[in-house]
């Protein structure tokens, strides 16, 4: 009993002592949550969110000192928009050094949400804050090593695993099923000095990929980086995997990228240069080399190479489409591993006043086999071939309460795409956005990522307006209007149509500890209509209208959030509505002596159509997101722990179930088919710093 | 043989149409049954989180009826321990007649924290006699609780019962037992008068909307007014008499289609 209450003692002196610092990381992490979970949850493409935790953690660890900071440097705090990182900049400009960080307030264009979100990436210091030269033993002594383990699996049994195979025979015999265990593992390490030398390996296995056996010797995949920061005439020097973002996205942009958003003002890409890689996605990045040299304190060149492998079918001595998903599970999909090789060279040269940006970037990709796409109506226009030309010019101007900026662009095929826009702060409370887009039907490139309704940045005009107005204090609205054209038939819309989508948003910030919105959004999306009588394509528009209400609450160490979302979805003209509809509770408490924190959820969802589906962002284990699609009616619980076991260990553990209650007898299909109604899925994920 | 026949006839046709879920939990003393975020009663197998805010240590029985069949009645009683710490309740109810019933008996606690929030879980445990196979079978339902006090006038109550969504299941038949997604909110618009609302879920039924008012007349006498909605109206009507240490609920809902449901519940309150 004796010893048992020596270990216990042991253990809590261990605990006690990482509570404090528990307490930073929590509020960092709860944080950035928030800020994902609010910019991903009307976003339509899944923004990646280990990048986007990644970012803002290491911002957190090397605040921006605002006395010393640039416009590349705010505009990593993404939830900022153009108008705030210009207000900020202006008040440093015209009144100086700020004294302390409450002086904030007093920049035009963020209020107190802004600026408690903020804060745990800021610093107010005088002088200068980084030295300029690093020595072998401070790097070798003061650098940060951190090494994440993640497990992760389903507890039901999926069909693919239901017969063991061991060979790739055997897969081949016994009807293809996934070749490897269902675990899902991962291993990353991790080294940074400062924000000057960043390094990590990244190795990944998906579930059913094999480990070790016929198909592989070790991990399906392996990626790894080395990013050097402002060496000399060197802004910046990448090795290894790296991204690549340049201008307004329609040329290079590899990252994520900013889309229609709660956040109405930020749809507009940053121009971020060249950076590591270092998610676990296993097609959108560069191998290669890469820097960033500061010519002169106005000029700025960039330049990278990159050639790597990439997974298409290759039956026949070219290929049709590329294969990005990164699974490697059965025999099929290990044929078309690796068996492209893609070799990409480009640059940016840029120039840059105080009140205007300018820049021009080129791009040259080759494929050592012919991209052929099988021909359909709708991809008439892709590219097709070995070779691509693209290049683009970028701007950006300050004047007076107005920003301007855009970028045109153009492939070797002539045919070109635009964006600009303006965005205005007539009266600090307003801060207004505009951005017309205009992309060819022809112009179709690898890497863009911009302001677009689908993800492929090609055939598609349109016109997006967004507002942000703060009538009265602790009250915010917040409103885009956007409409598009697709000149030609894109994919599932066998015609030419147009589309609209309409946000409103209203928050209320009670207080530190009660906020809650409003939100309501309209959209009409053109969309085939099968009938099998027609001969010409049917179009008809799908009308859905949907609203979400939030309330998020905290208490000394307990918060709570409380949701409710509907929405009603028309096909067509003449078809009546069906009904989606989903609320959920969270609470989280973050035990005062002890660094464990937990979150518990409980959601139900009902939305018979598939059109009607939901989606809820729910927290996650460090490093991986969730927002899971509810189609059907069912119920949904998960218990979220994080455990600092002592300044090195951290642990996540995460066990979450879905319930159907529709009567289905089985989920999903194909391979990843359960019999059964419920799906539990557990993951697992270590931390070690050293 | 007749009686029971009709007595299967009407226990189908109320399971299709009247889902409000009754057969598992016992009916609140909260007008239209909106329980969930009305602080100010304790009442059996209702929102955990609400014991938090009790201020002394009750007991309570009530009886609620159906459609003025004695088969389709369901008994129960409360025992609720204040304590500074944590409160807690022991929570019992019998639906049914010979050959078929169900008991539910429930260990509850609740913590009110700062009168800001309060919190609660009660484990239930669940048992029905199936006359096919002359036994009984049961299951562990756990009611998971919460009550957000944003004002002295305003609050938010959220409350799930067998989220888990677990069955019984026989060598015969699976027998579904409701699992349920509350939240409603409470309104004083003066110390009198208070408005409640709630929004109810079983996870296979339709919504149930459900509003009330509760109006003090006198300090011993309140009248409550309310109605519900689950594909069809029913309103309600009941008061609530004080006397000393004892409290009195009575209810009455009007069902369009089987006719009356009455409740009546009474309360000792110690150290009042």
């Amino acid at each position: 009993m004796n010893r048992f209450a020596i270990v216990v003692c042991c253990l809590l002196f261990l605990t006690l002592n990482v509570a404090d610092a528990q307490d930073a990381s929590t509020t960092i992490d709860q944080t950035i949550a928030d800020i994902f979970e609010q910019w991903s949850e009307e976003s339509e493409q899944v923004p990646d969110y280990q990048t986007f935790y990644e970012e803002l953690q290491f911002l957190a660890e090397n605040p921006i000192n605002l006395n010393q900071t640039s416009r590349e440097e705010l505009s990593k705090m993404l939830f900022l928009s153009d108008i705030q990182v210009e207000n900020i900049l202006a008040y440093l400009y015209q009144y100086g050094p700020m004294e302390n960080i409450y002086e904030l307030q007093l920049v035009e264009g963020l209020d107190m949400t802004d600026i408690r979100r903020m804060l745990p990436f800021v610093v107010v210091r005088k002088g200068k804050t980084t030295p300029d030269k690093i020595y072998r033993y401070d790097v070798l002594n003061y650098g940060k090593n951190e090494l994440y383990l993640m497990f992760n699996r389903d507890v039901e049994t999926r069909q693919g695993y239901r017969m063991i195979v061991s060979t790739v025979e055997d897969s081949i015999s016994r009807g293809k099923n996934y070749l490897g265990s269902p675990w899902y593992h991962s291993a990353k390490y991790r080294f940074h000095f400062k924000d000057r030398i960043l390094a990590g390996l990244t190795c990944e296995k998906d579930a059913g990929e094999s480990f070790f056996g016929s198909a592989h010797k070790g991990y399906d995949s392996y990626s790894g980086y080395l990013q050097m920061n402002r060496f000399g005439i060197f802004k910046t020097i990448v090795l290894g995997d790296f991204r690549a973002n340049f201008g307004q996205g329609l040329v290079m942009k590899s990252d994520f990228s900013m889309g229609k958003s709660s956040y109405v003002l930020n749809v507009v890409s940053r121009n971020e240069g060249l950076k590591k890689f270092s998610s676990t996605d296993e097609y959108n990045y560069f191998r290669g080399g890469g820097a960033t040299i500061q010519l002169t304190e106005n000029w700025e060149t960039s330049f990278f190479y990159s050639n790597k492998m990439i997974d298409a079918d290759t039956a026949g001595g070219f290929f049709s489409s590329i294969y990005k998903t990164g699974y490697h599970r059965t025999e099929n999909e290990l044929i078309k591993k690796h068996t492209i090789r893609q070799q990409v060279a480009g640059g940016n040269i840029s120039w840059r006043l105080l009140w205007l940006q300018t820049g021009f970037t080129f791009v040259h990709t080759i494929f050592d086999r012919a991209l052929f796409p099988e021909k359909t109506t709708y991809n008439r226009f892709y590219f097709s071939g070995k070779n691509q030309n693209t290049a683009g010019w970028n701007y950006r101007i300050h004047w007076q309460k107005m920003n301007f900026f855009g970028e045109a662009a153009v492939t070797n095929n002539f045919h070109p795409a635009f964006l600009n826009g303006f965005t205005l702060s007539p009266i600090s409370l307003v801060n207004l956005v505009a951005v017309y887009r205009y992309y060819s039907p022809d112009y179709d490139t690898f890497y863009a990522s911009a302001l677009s309704e689908t993800s492929r940045i090609n055939n598609e005009s349109g016109l997006y307006v967004g507002a942000e107005i703060n009538p009265v204090k602790k009250w915010k609205i917040s409103a885009y209007a956007d409409s598009y054209r697709f000149q030609w038939p894109k994919y599932s819309i066998d015609a030419p149509s147009v589309g609209k989508d309409y946000l409103f948003q209203t928050d209320f910030a009670a207080s530190r500890r009660l906020s809650m919105y409003w939100r309501f959004r309209h959209s009409n999306k053109p969309a085939n209509i099968l009938q099998d009588s027609s001969i010409m394509p049917v179009i008809e528009i799908v009308k859905k209208n949907s609203l979400r209400y939030q309330l998020s609450y905290s208490y000394e160490n307990f918060s709570f959030k409380t949701v409710a979302e509907g929405n009603m979805v028309q096909k067509g003209g003449k078809a009546g509505y069906t009904y989606g509809l989903t609320a959920y509770q969270d609470l989280t408490y973050a035990f005062a002596f002890l660094p464990l924190k937990i979150d518990f959820r409980y959601q139900f969802f009902d939305a018979v159509a598939y059109e009607n589906r939901l989606y809820a962002y729910e927290k996650d284990v460090l490093y991986a997101f969730s927002i899971p699609m509810y189609y059907g009616a069912g119920s949904r619980y998960y218990l979220n722990l994080k455990y600092e076991l002592n300044r090195q260990f951290s642990l996540w553990f995460k066990i979450a179930q879905t319930v159907y209650a529709d009567d289905r007898e089985e989920i999903g299909s194909g391979k990843e088919k359960i019999f059964g109604n419920k799906i539990t899925d557990v993951k697992f994920l270590l931390r070690c710093n050293f | 043989m007749k009686k029971m026949l009709c007595l299967l006839l009407i226990a189908s046709t109320a399971s299709q149409v009247f889902s409000q879920i009754s057969s598992v939990l016992p009916v609140s003393s909260s007008i239209a049954g909106t329980s969930v975020a009305n602080t100010g009663v304790r009442s059996e197998f209702q929102n955990p989180a609400m014991l938090g805010y009790a201020e002394f240590s009750e007991i309570g029985i009530q009886h609620e009826n159906r459609f003025a069949l004695s088969e389709l009645s369901t008994n129960s009683f409360q025992t609720l321990l204040s304590t500074n710490a944590v409160n807690a309740d022991f929570s019992f109810s019998y639906f049914g007649y010979s050959l078929y019933h169900e008991m539910m008996a429930g260990l509850g606690f609740g913590r009110n924290f700062s009168d800001k929030f309060a919190l609660g879980v009660r484990f239930n445990y669940y048992m029905a006699y199936f006359s096919a196979s002359n036994s009984y079978r049961g299951a562990l339902l756990p009611q998971i609780g919460l009550s957000y006090r944003f004002s002295s006038i305003f609050s938010l109550g959220f409350s799930t019962f067998n989220p888990f969504q677990t069955n019984i299941k026989t060598d015969f038949t699976q027998k579904r037992i409701s699992s349920i997604f509350s939240l409603g909110t409470e309104y004083y618009f003066s110390p009198e008068l208070v408005w409640l609302t709630q929004i109810d879920r079983e996870i296979s039924s339709n919504y149930r909307l459900a509003t009330g008012f509760e109006y003090q007349i006198l300090q011993q006498i309140s009248l409550k007014l309310g109605a519900y909605d689950a594909g069809y109206l029913v309103p309600c009507v009941g008061c609530e008499m004080s006397w000393n240490h004892f409290v009195l609920n009575i209810n009455c809902e009007l069902h369009p289609l089987l006719g009356v449901n009455s409740f009546a519940g009474l309360r000792y309150v110690f150290s009042r």
